[in-house]
């Protein structure tokens, strides 16, 4: 292999990592708010897959890719408000409110695009292209890899500093930390838990919603059955692996994106290996990483427990 | 003022009448949904009726599209009693099939008093071993059960993608690959019923099932443990039980009716493995068994319930109209309503005079 070529491949599967971590991360910094006001949120997939749904329903209807990335959000936040509703004010189980989430978007998305294609083939749009940053996408190597991307991808990579300055630097994180390490400290205050639950779950829930808008509206030009394909679940993980922290989940999505980048070069370069075994790597790494995570102080101390006055 | 006052204890007619409330309430919103799409809601009900009870035809086909997920329904309830939040049925009906499937050609030619007791106990083994992959990990690595049973749930889904198409099992015919396997010997498909053949003896399988869940959840000490753990494990663990050992029991029981679900839809149903008759029956099954109240019972109700549905979708679907994607989103919205319905049973609704 000629050393331009190697070097052609590197910048590709660069490129492409930062490419496919970056719906990831909306979707990852969403969850992270949500989990850090102590709503253990199972129901990232169907959010994701809502948000995507929303998105290509109105792409596909209006031809306007904002709008279909504001479809997204407003989705989003309205699986939000559901799940703010099952465990704030009814106390369901949290977990038994994401599964029963991710059940109901599932089944919904899927009649409602049957409904909408019926009769006819199946609209598509073409969604964002690259926006290279002049002069920066011109520096070798770091210009095609960073800076000649989506229009949302560098939104996403600035939501990271934002989301920490918010949890870390702002009276609003202070306050909402506080609902996931100790409510009741809230509650004494006269502060409204389940107010700042709710807003917190809609706010994180229209991030995650914006991540699978964002992976329909970046990389694909068609809805198709179980579209987010388990990437709610590795949003998950990454939150466990990144210790609920931003930065930490920032790397473990990051690594994630790097394997699912890795897998699709092999596949092209024309690796000796079933392409299944290639597109099974993440889940497998999943289980992997948990097994050999043994420090979990990051996690709010109240996590997954419905706060009730007694 | 109205107000919401906690229960000490339930009361079974206000329960009941909360449950009535939810199914009232998630039939009203699936007619908006229907609706919402331009369909004629009494038609599409209507046909969902006609296509479920209308006719015997239409009853064995309830009856063929119950039992999977019967069986699936009593996975989640054994695993949801001890609060272990498995949602790995998906994939161990996947296992299932796939064991039954390699047992069928292990055993080739044996008499069919041997042979089917036999590739259904390879489908349930093949189960079993995900469901003790999963306990090792919650118990050993301390590893929530529902991110590692949806990873494991991908991990077979792609294993069997794997085996049908480039792997061993995949049928070929000249230069088009079917993602699916070679049709299974005709000795190898489950007797029918009454000479019917759509009605295949596996069917009987989920009721017996059911009975002996019930039995054991209600008789045994093992279902002592499985509701102990439940409620307090710390309690369980103080009368000197091996919650780790019980934990991978309940799971690989669990897992095992899973799997008999995949392995009576490929000997009884597809009589081929493919994976478009199998997905999605792990996934209704949790729906199935929580809104069976978690009962072995009320899980055979709720079973046939569902299976009347999907039955009712296939002739549903032949009048045109409406996609038969209408029954999981059904699923979903029911769901929706039990689980608020379980709260309100918790709750007398009180009036009361302000007092100023």
């Amino acid at each position: 292999m000629s050393q331009l070529f190697q070097e052609a491949i590197i910048i590709s599967i660069l490129a492409s990592t930062i490419r496919i971590m970056t719906p990831l991360l909306f979707s990852a910094m969403g969850e992270l708010i949500t989990q850090r006001a102590g709503i253990w949120n199972m129901g990232v997939e169907g959010t994701m897959l809502t948000g995507a749904f929303a998105a290509y329903l109105v792409a596909t209807a209006t031809g306007s890719l904002w709008l279909a990335v504001l479809a997204a959000v407003v989705a989003g936040a309205l699986m939000g408000i559901v799940i703010a509703f099952m465990t704030a004010t009814l106390r369901v189980d949290h977990f038994i409110a994401g599964l029963g989430l991710n059940l109901l978007a599932g089944g919904l998305t899927l009649y409602w695009f049957q409904s909408y294609i019926q009769g006819r083939p199946q609209p598509i749009f073409s969604g964002f292209q690259d926006v290279a940053i002049p002069l920066l996408s011109d520096i070798p190597v770091i210009g095609p890899v960073l800076f000649s991307q989506r229009a949302l991808t560098y939104v996403a990579l600035l939501v990271v500093p934002v989301v920490w300055f918010l949890l870390y630097r702002s009276r609003y994180g202070l306050e909402l930390r506080c609902l996931g390490e100790n409510p009741k400290a809230l509650d004494v205050k006269g502060l409204s838990v389940s107010a700042r639950q709710y807003a917190a779950v809609m706010l994180g829930s229209a991030m995650t919603g914006l991540g699978g808008g964002f992976l329909m509206l970046g990389f694909s030009d068609r809805f198709l059955a179980d579209f987010t394909a388990g990437r709610g679940w590795i949003v998950i993980v990454a939150l466990i692996a990144g210790n609920w922290r931003p930065k930490g989940v920032l790397v473990a999505v990051t690594a994630f994106a790097f394997l699912e980048s890795l897998a699709t070069h092999l596949q092209v370069v024309g690796a000796q290996v079933p392409h299944q075994l290639l597109l099974a790597l993440p889940y497998l790494a999943s289980i992997g990483l948990l097994m050999g995570l043994r420090f979990r102080s990051g996690q709010p101390a109240r996590l997954g427990i419905p706060y009730a006055r007694e | 003022m109205i107000v919401f006052e906690r229960r000490m204890e339930a009361n079974a007619l206000w329960t009941l009448a909360s449950f009535i409330m939810a199914i009232v309430a998630g039939l009203a919103a699936s007619a908006i949904l229907i609706a919402s799409t331009g369909a004629n809601v009494p038609d599409v009900f209507g046909a969902l009726l006609q296509g479920s009870v209308g006719s015997p035809k239409a009853l064995a086909t309830t009856l063929v599209k119950a039992a999977p997920l019967i069986l699936t329904g009593l996975a989640t309830v054994i695993a949801f009693r001890a609060q272990i939040w498995s949602i790995g049925q998906e994939g161990q009906v996947f296992a299932g099939a796939m064991g039954g499937y390699l047992g069928a050609q292990l055993l080739a030619g044996l008499p069919p008093v041997l042979f089917f007791p036999g590739v259904l106990a390879f489908g349930m083994a093949a189960g079993m071993g995900l469901g003790w992959i999963a306990a090792v990990l919650r118990s050993r690595f301390a590893v929530n059960e529902i991110i590692s049973t949806v990873m494991l749930n991908y991990l077979v889904v792609y294993l069997l993608s794997w085996l049908l198409q480039g792997g061993p099992w995949g049928e070929t015919g000249g230069t088009v690959a079917y993602h699916q396997s070679p049709m299974l010997p005709d000795a190898a498909f489950l007797p029918a019923l009454f000479g019917s053949s759509r009605l295949h003896a596996g069917v009987l399988l989920p009721f017996l099932a059911a009975a002996i869940c019930a039995l054991v959840m209600s008789r045994t000490p093992l279902g002592y443990e499985i509701r102990g753990l439940g409620y307090n494990p710390e309690a369980l663990r103080h009368k000197g039980v091996d919650i780790a050992r019980t934990v991978s029991v309940i799971m690989m029981a669990s897992a095992a009716l899973a799997a008999l679900a995949g392995a009576i839809e490929l000997f009884g149903v597809s009589h081929r493995l493919r994976a478009d008759n199998l997905i999605g029956l792990g996934y209704a099954g949790i729906i199935v068994g929580m809104i069976g109240g978690l009962s072995p019972i009320g899980t055979v109700f709720a079973g046939l319930f569902f299976g009347g549905l999907a039955s009712g979708a296939v002739y549903m679907r032949v009048l045109g109209d409406v996609p038969a994607s209408l029954v999981p989103a059904m699923q979903g919205i029911t769901l929706f309503f039990f689980l608020c319905a379980g709260v309100l049973a918790r709750y007398r609704i009180v009036m009361k005079v302000a007092v100023q």
